[in-house]
């Protein structure tokens, strides 16, 4: 097997793997998100499976539980779990991210309970008290599972996954690197698929897997140049190709993105130095979703950029000619920034295209037009 | 030398050739509708027929509009947007905003100075604030789709309309009947609604002197006069309001064809497919 036909098996046959490792004997803990560490779970022998929905299967058996106007990501993980496609976890976390996914817990754990459900409390503001906060209720987090598995944490088997998934976003980041060659040899479509592949896997074996990635990539032949424009990719869940897809048919690469599907959940490593609570609190609540606030800084201007300087770096790193903000419908906190980021982007004069969808692979189609013409726009 | 743009709509198919000098030589329209998709290129040869030309004749050919994907003699498809703000921008050089309500969607286009398109918005979701909007209602008052505008004008203020979708101000429409509301304003109403729908979306580009109505919506003078009510001024409207997307695409072929582009592939006499 290729490392390409690797990567289509577990993006296609999503829980492949972990139904193989729990077959072995291994238990499968589900989570939400990008606020869980694996690396409590990595480090209990647990294996971590981030649960996704499915933008091609229509939402039927959880609308009898759910209202539509809710989140539909949330809803279709719901509705695949209410049709028994996740039996195979063993356990179900959920951080309180925002409130659909916390009160989704809750319908959650009512209709389909697992032998270890838990939510963890994620603190919104980042303020001088959240990483202790937050450390507590990892702290929390870990009596809970000790009591699950009937072992206490062993801190040197937790310092070995934060190393092991440092090494992994190291080789994510390189993955990432190659993409600023122009044109890439990369597209944002493979890249989708080699994220998606590796969220239902331990991460040795997804490192394995990116690094016969990164490998096959450097083979290929430099393309010629193109001169189609590079894209930035902003929003929450894109965990199906569909929407990259039509971006690059439609004439484009995309380059790089602040999803919390994409480098969201790896770019920041977790310091191998010092307590490794404190050091996973720290990383953890840094992660870049809009339902986390950081505290006003300064003027209208200074705020912004203390709050998307870095989406700048991505976007000035990777040449972005311009940003498409993908957004799954009924995202208050994604609504709600957009607009500042927006403002923030357009003042350094790169063109914006705002797009809310219903995470259905069905009406993505229907966006064609609207990103056809963004691209002649800024071409 | 001859340009061809053919922009193919959910209800109607345009086609208008032009000249190297960007004169209208001929333009044709014809329905497009599920039953009439394989009109495509007959629409296409009437137009040719009328500048007397034949097909091989043409230098570049741009498709357009909702059906623009899938169609086999032409050279590049481009959308809409763009081919109304090159439309527009010739008929009107000193246009800065273009208002586009079609028969399935609407648009708000704002050009820079130069007449590049700087950004848009566009309503493709839903009927709301589309010629569709008003066919439906025109339907469930008993009144030819044409007759609508003029009735509006002819009304003595209007009953507001606050359901703007399509089903439930269906609904509405029929419970102001029932209260005894006229028929002249509930159909002014429902140009007010409508026009209220495209400027506050249009207002999210920022709505800037001059500005153009185009598309099918532009020949419903009941709706022309409820949007400069919204705006505050006078808008324009084209002569042809139906062609400016085809035009449009012709001299976005005729801009490729003056920047060394040539057709890349062969063309293909065959009927348009739609991909949805």
């Amino acid at each position: 097997m290729t490392v390409m036909q690797a990567i289509d098996r577990l993006y296609n046959e999503r829980g492949v793997r972990a139904r193989e490792l729990r077959a072995d004997g291994h238990k499968i803990i589900g989570y939400f998100c990008c606020f869980v560490p694996d690396e409590i779970l990595a480090a209990f022998d647990l294996v971590p499976y981030r649960i996704q929905g499915s933008q091609s299967e229509p939402i039927d058996e959880a609308d009898a539980l759910l209202e539509p106007m809710a989140c539909p990501f949330a809803r279709s993980c719901f509705n695949l779990a209410l049709k028994d496609r996740y039996d195979f976890l063993d356990g179900f976390v959920a951080p309180h991210s925002c409130d659909t996914i916390e009160r989704m817990y809750h319908i959650w754990h009512s209709n389909k309970p697992t032998s270890f459900d838990h939510l963890i409390n994620v603190p919104h503001m980042l303020g001088p008290s959240s990483d202790a906060f937050f450390r507590n209720e990892l702290k929390y987090f870990i009596s809970r599972l000790e009591d699950f598995t009937g072992k206490k944490l062993d801190e040197s088997k937790l310092r070995d996954a934060i190393r092991l998934y440092n090494r992994r976003r190291a080789l994510l980041r390189e993955v990432y690197d190659l993409r600023r060659e122009n044109p890439p040899r990369v597209s944002g479509t493979e890249i989708t698929k080699l994220l998606v592949a590796g969220m239902g896997i331990p991460a040795a074996e997804h490192i394995g897997l990116v690094s016969a990635f990164i490998d096959e990539v450097k083979k290929r032949p430099r393309p010629a140049a193109d001169g189609l424009p590079r894209i930035f990719l902003w929003g929450n869940e894109i965990d199906d190709i569909a929407f990259v897809s039509l971006v690059e048919e439609c004439g484009a690469h995309v380059v790089m993105d602040d999803l919390c599907t994409g480098s969201r959940f790896f770019w920041q490593d977790v310091s191998e130095t010092g307590d490794p609570l404190e050091a996973l609190a720290r990383r953890y609540l840094c992660t870049h979703c809009p339902r986390s606030l950081k505290p006003q800084a300064g003027n209208r201007r200074e705020d912004l950029e203390n709050r998307f300087g870095y989406i700048r770096e991505f976007a000035d790193g990777w040449k972005a000619a311009g940003a498409i903000f993908y957004i799954v419908r009924y995202c208050d906190t994604c609504e709600l920034e957009g607009p500042d980021l927006k403002e923030y982007l357009t003042d350094l004069k790169l063109p914006v295209l705002m797009i809310e969808d219903d995470y259905s692979t069905s009406t993505i189609g229907q966006l064609r037009t609207r990103i056809q013409a963004f691209l002649e726009m800024i071409m | 030398m001859p340009f061809a743009g053919i922009d193919i709509g959910s209800t109607m198919t345009k086609v208008v050739i032009t000249d190297e000098q960007e004169k209208i030589l001929a333009s044709h329209i014809g329905p497009t509708g599920a039953e009439h998709r394989h009109l495509a290129l007959k629409v296409m040869d009437e137009t040719i027929k009328k500048a007397g030309l034949s097909f091989d004749a043409l230098d570049f050919i741009v498709a357009t509009g909702y059906g623009r994907i899938n169609v086999p003699f032409a050279d590049k498809q481009i959308t809409e947007i763009t081919c109304h703000a090159r439309g527009i921008r010739f008929l009107f050089p000193t246009a800065r905003t273009i208002i586009d309500i079609g028969g399935q969607d609407s648009k708000g286009i704002k050009l820079d100075a130069d007449g590049k398109v700087s950004n848009f918005v566009m309503n493709d979701k839903c009927a709301a604030g589309t010629g569709r909007f008003l066919e439906v209602i025109s339907e469930t008052l008993g009144i030819a789709l044409t007759d609508m505008g003029a009735l509006a004008l002819s009304a003595d203020g209007f009953v507001q309309i606050s359901n703007m979708c399509t089903v439930f101000a269906e609904h509405e429409v029929t419970s102001r009947l029932a209260e005894g509301a006229g028929v002249a304003e509930i159909v002014a109403g429902l140009h007010e609604a409508i026009a209220s729908r495209v400027v506050n979306m249009t207002r999210h580009l920022g709505i800037e002197k001059d500005v153009v109505v185009t598309g099918g919506g532009a020949k419903n003078q009941g709706l022309v006069k409820a949007i400069e009510g919204k705006v505050g001024f006078a808008v324009f409207t084209p002569p042809e309001p139906f062609i400016t997307g085809a035009l449009g695409a012709a001299l976005v072929g005729k801009d490729f064809y003056d920047r060394g582009i040539r057709p890349a592939k062969e063309r293909k006499k065959e009927e348009v497919t739609f991909f949805s």
